[in-house]
């Protein structure tokens, strides 16, 4: 008897399952903007936000698919629709083209200038370099400089203690995060690190818990730590510009919160959402934002965050070989 | 004279006893099996892509049983370790997804002898599942582990026939877990969030047969040759997960070649070798 019963329990774990796979589009024209279209409308977080009515840009978009000749043109319409989102954290990838929004940075002047920071007012030839970090001493010794160039560079402790050092002289420090567009989280937290005194939560970030617009989880804080080891404690200015996105936005997030810390030049580009991808069935990938994130009030920081001090880098100035934006932020550190 | 021929008699008849006491004596074996793979393998992680990959696997298996006791030689208990590596791709090629997992059970197993030679095995085995599975071309969830721990329903039927003066071993084995708990991540969580945010809320189940079903099966023979016992075969297995509103699978069909030898261990001062076992320690 035993044995028919184990007979039975495996016959009936050989039913099929009630467990449902996903329907999965067919790899045709339709099939992929339909894939592309609920892709965005199950999973990206900033539909309600920005008030974006998915589902008529889908009534739109689907009458041009079938207009569609060929592969590059219906990547056009996929890309062009991707657009609508305004969002440079929404990428289309084909083994061809990345589609992007860069609006975010070209609608607005630029405010930094890689051949004035490598001059010999600031860092000029003999600059240092740890870390991904270049760096200085400038306005004769009394101002240390460093510019970070983007946050996929990694760095240690190591590197920041001896760079610290060489700073031990100076009455205050610059970072420039001026066209940083971005890369790690884990490093925008790292570098904030060094100047808190305590650990400080300074923003949340928040999950899709379903496919509604606004199905979200529970926001959760995120901390930033305070170093144990390395503190800068003295005066300290952010320079920012349109181009500092995404881990960027993050960090300076995290610095308007710092003690001593003072963020100087233009608005950040934003990205606030933390970026997910998934894919098509032809293939292409699809990045997104998929994770908002909020500064410590609970205030959306996607569309940026505002300097404390609003500074444009003047063309005269340039001219002359200042950079307007660095020159504010020595006076600032007096 | 006398005297030698005396203790000729004693030594004589005090190593005859020993012998005996050899022969007399049961001691359990370890059957060991040590099995590769090679196996067509299908995975789908929504976590990761919506599209199911697939390519090929290889696996490593090795299995050790033995009787509880020399008297109870009706229930068996067992180890298994198994090691496999795969490489899959999406349907267009334009992607990959490669995985790495290991898998380490314990547990026990009734023999019904049915007949003289046919057996029938029926227990149950614990076991830890861990995986990893990495995507080519993906942006901030490139990985997503498989973590999970079973409590799973084994059965074994074992049949020896004769073929060409050979004495065969037919066994076909098959394993289901029943219950557990397993690591499956929410859809839009990342693992920044999850892991070095410390959010783990909805991220272990309990697993069961309405959320966690499969089948893992094998049909081999055993064949004896002069100083060592081949096994061949086929293995097949489909397992199907569901939390969070996801869905995961994976499914693998391939060939199994081994061997499977018995194993005696004798150490310590209780469990000391007889002496017509010779060895390297010595």
């Amino acid at each position: 008897m035993k044995k028919y019963s184990l007979i039975l329990l495996f016959a009936i774990i050989l039913l099929p399952s009630c467990m449902n796979e996903p329907v999965v589009e067919p790899n045709t024209y339709r099939g992929n903007f339909e894939s592309l279209w609920k892709i965005i409308d199950t999973r990206y977080c900033y539909l309600d936000y920005k008030n974006i009515n998915w589902d008529s840009i889908h009534a739109v978009y689907r009458t041009r698919v079938d207009t569609v000749k060929n592969e590059i043109s219906f990547f056009d319409l996929m890309g062009s629709m991707l657009g609508e989102l305004k969002d440079g954290h929404v990428n289309l990838y084909s083994d061809f083209n990345i589609s992007r929004y860069w609006n975010w940075y070209t609608d607005y002047p630029a405010n930094f200038s890689s051949d004035l920071i490598y001059t010999s007012r600031y860092l000029g030839d003999n600059y240092q370099i740890a870390g991904g970090f270049n760096y200085a001493k400038i306005n004769n010794g009394n101002v240390g400089y460093i510019y970070y160039g983007s946050f996929e560079n990694g760095f240690s402790d190591a590197n920041m203690s001896y760079i610290m050092n060489y700073f031990s002289s100076c009455r205050g420090l610059i970072i420039d995060v001026r066209n940083n567009d971005g890369g790690s989280l884990s490093n925008s937290s790292q570098l904030a690190s060094y100047f808190f005194k305590q650990e400080t939560i300074t923003g949340y970030i928040e999950h899709k818990t379903g496919d509604g617009h606004s199905d979200f989880s529970a926001p959760v804080a995120i901390k930033t730590p305070a170093s144990k080891n390395i503190q800068w404690q003295r005066p300290m200015v952010v320079l920012t510009n349109r181009m500092s996105f995404s881990a960027t936005n993050d960090f300076v997030n995290r610095m308007t919160q710092a003690p001593n810390s003072i963020i100087v030049g233009d608005k950040t580009g934003g990205g606030g959402g933390l970026p997910l991808s998934s894919e098509l069935p032809n293939g292409w990938m699809v990045r997104f934002s998929s994770s908002p994130m909020y500064n410590s009030a609970m205030q959306n920081i996607e569309w940026g965050i505002n300097p404390d001090y609003s500074v444009s880098l003047s063309a005269i100035d340039k001219a002359n070989g200042y950079d307007t934006i660095i020159e504010k932020a020595i006076t600032l550190t007096k | 004279m006398k005297k030698y021929t005396i203790l000729l008699l004693i030594s004589i008849i005090s190593s005859i006893s020993l012998a005996q006491n050899s022969i007399e004596q049961k001691h359990i074996l370890t059957t060991t099996d040590r099995v590769y793979g090679f196996s067509t393998l299908g995975i789908l992680d929504p976590y990761l892509s919506p599209i199911k990959y697939s390519g090929n696997m290889l696996n490593y298996q090795e299995e050790n049983s033995w009787f509880l006791s020399p008297e109870k030689i009706n229930i068996s208990m067992h180890n298994s370790l198994n090691l496999e590596t795969g490489f899959t791709l999406n349907p267009t090629s334009s992607n990959y997804l490669f995985y790495l997992g290991a898998n380490y059970g314990w547990g026990m197993s009734y023999h019904f002898r049915l007949q003289k030679n046919l057996q029938l095995l029926a227990g149950g085995l614990c076991n830890l599942d861990f995986g990893v599975k990495m995507i080519g071309r993906n942006v901030n969830n490139p990985v997503n582990i498989d973590l999970a721990t079973n409590l799973n329903l084994t059965g074994s039927l074992l049949y020896d026939f004769s073929l060409l003066k050979k004495t065969l071993r037919l066994k076909l084995s098959m394993q289901t877990p029943i219950l557990g708990c397993m690591f499956v991540p929410r859809e839009g969580a990342s693992y920044y969030e999850i892991f070095q945010l410390g959010n783990f809320t909805n991220t272990f189940h309990v697993s069961s047969l309405i959320n966690k079903r499969g089948l893992n099966s094998a049909l081999t023979v055993d064949v004896p040759f002069n100083r060592s016992v081949w096994r061949f075969g086929i293995k097949y297995m489909d397992l199907k997960y569901s939390a969070n509103d996801l869905v995961f699978q994976r499914d693998e069909f391939g060939l199994v070649i081994g061997t499977t030898f018995d194993v005696a261990t004798f150490a310590g001062k209780k469990n000391k070798a007889p002496k017509n076992f010779i060895s390297s320690n010595d």
